[in-house]
């Protein structure tokens, strides 16, 4: 019996503080009824080696007392389909809105790596607050839940709210629907003229600008020369996507679906802004003459290049997230398939 | 514990806990303590832990189907349980979920 009460009295240690006596009394008479009943089946008591092996059947005191725990999850089943898919519109959200907001910041104040890499690593601690915001609410939410269950919490309208009619139309997978010859033919067709009209361009720039290519002249700013490796990325860029579709042409394979070819574009687009970004100073443009014209217009020439280098680090931004959705989309994509086939 | 058993130990105690509630409420239309609720459920076959039971009771007891009293019986203090008016009431329809849920899986077998 000594066995007994110290193992009850281990239990008792682990057990919610205002239930512990009530819970070892009942488990104390349960456990010397089964006691009284297994000495009775043998005509004598248990062996000191008997009672500790009946007591080490009944489990850990540890283990024993947490069954009697009122919760054992922070966030239950029944809630958790809510509280993640809230979780990822939270950090989903925070992460595009910081990312707007810093972009506009280090455009407005001058773009440097040290503004970048700061931004960067601050993500991951606005991510940890969000989620452990969200994940304290929930846990507030859960643990009043199972202290008034259907009471005070209405678990059921908490979820989405939706309407069968309201559902987005099936979405068609790249395969569905193959482009005809006649499109990608088009798209060969445009590209050569698209790319003749780049090249003309800088001789012509009223085929850009119209009239504006005379105002421009008039004004007392000019381009300045980092719009030329601009320029020519540009034409590299119109080269390879005619390249590709006239390949693609050439071998009947316009019908299959582009993976790879978008995330390259995209990649020398982001190169292509980066050019404009590492201008010497953000100048952009320039003073045609600068001795004479500095005093009335320098000014507005620097407010000029300042916002026009804040709106391509917003481009950048925009253009750079495009790019990891993107990859992010075709690896997901492609571990599904591997996991599909396995 | 290979992983076709670990997986059919997890799926088997999955199965049970439903039907362990049922059996509970089933034994205590009668008032019963802890231990003798443990032998007659035994006696028909179905086996409960004692850690499984007796924390079960304090929980269909919080839940409100069941009641329980002390009191003394062969000069020791009991814990005696029986089902609550809540409780004969959720007793029938698990009873009618489960007897719908048996003749479908005949059905399907």
């Amino acid at each position: 019996m000594e066995l007994l009460d110290r193992y009850l009295q281990a239990v008792k240690k682990h057990l919610p503080w205002e239930r512990q006596d009530d819970i070892v009394a009942e488990l104390k008479a349960n456990l010397e009824a089964q006691l009284e009943d297994k000495e009775a089946e043998l005509g004598r008591p248990l062996t000191k080696e008997e009672m500790e092996a009946w007591i080490q059947q009944l489990g850990s005191p540890l283990l024993v007392a947490a069954r009697y725990g009122p919760q054992r999850h922070l966030i239950g089943p029944a809630l958790f389909p809510i509280y993640w898919y809230l979780l990822r519109l939270v950090i989903g959200w925070t992460t595009l809105i910081y990312l707007i907001a810093k972009t506009v910041e280090i455009g407005a104040k001058g773009l440097s790596g040290h503004a970048v890499l700061d931004a960067a690593l601050r993500l991951p601690g606005i991510w940890l607050i969000n989620a452990a915001v969200v994940t304290l609410i929930f846990a507030v939410v859960e643990a009043a839940g199972a202290r008034f269950p259907g009471r005070y919490i209405p678990f059921a309208p908490m979820s989405p709210v939706w309407l069968p009619a309201a559902l987005p139309p099936l979405a068609k997978s790249a395969g569905e629907r193959p482009r005809s010859f006649a499109k990608a033919l088009a798209e060969v067709i445009f590209g050569w003229l698209l790319l003749a009209w780049l090249l003309l361009v800088p001789r012509h720039p009223y085929l850009l600008l119209g009239p504006g290519a005379w105002v421009l002249a008039s004004l007392p700013y000019k381009l300045a020369p980092v719009w030329w490796p601009y320029y020519w990325m540009l034409v590299a860029i119109q080269v390879f996507e005619l390249a590709w579709s006239s390949w693609e042409l050439a071998r009947g394979t316009w019908q299959r679906p582009r993976r790879v070819r978008p995330l390259i574009t995209h990649t020398m687009g982001l190169a292509s802004l980066a050019i404009l970004l590492s201008a010497p100073d953000h100048a952009l443009f320039l003073l045609k003459n600068p001795a004479a014209d500095a005093a009335a217009h320098g000014a507005a020439l620097a407010s000029l290049n300042k916002g026009l280098t804040g709106a391509l680090a917003l481009a950048a931004a925009i253009v750079a997230l495009q790019l990891v959705w993107s990859v992010g989309k075709m690896g997901a994509e492609t571990y599904r398939k591997r996991r599909a086939a396995q | 514990m290979t992983l076709p058993e670990s997986l059919f130990e997890n799926l088997r105690l999955e199965l049970r806990r439903g039907c362990l509630t049922l059996a509970v409420l089933a034994q205590l239309k009668q008032e019963r303590y802890g231990y003798t609720l443990r032998k007659a459920l035994a006696a028909r076959g179905m086996e409960i832990d004692e850690n499984t039971l007796y924390p079960l009771l304090r929980r269909l007891e919080a839940q409100g189907l069941l009641t329980s009293e002390w009191r003394e019986e062969d000069k020791r203090n009991k814990r005696f349980y029986r089902l609550s008016s809540e409780g004969e009431e959720m007793f029938a329809w698990l009873l009618k979920e489960w007897n719908e849920i048996n003749t479908a899986i005949t059905n399907l077998l």
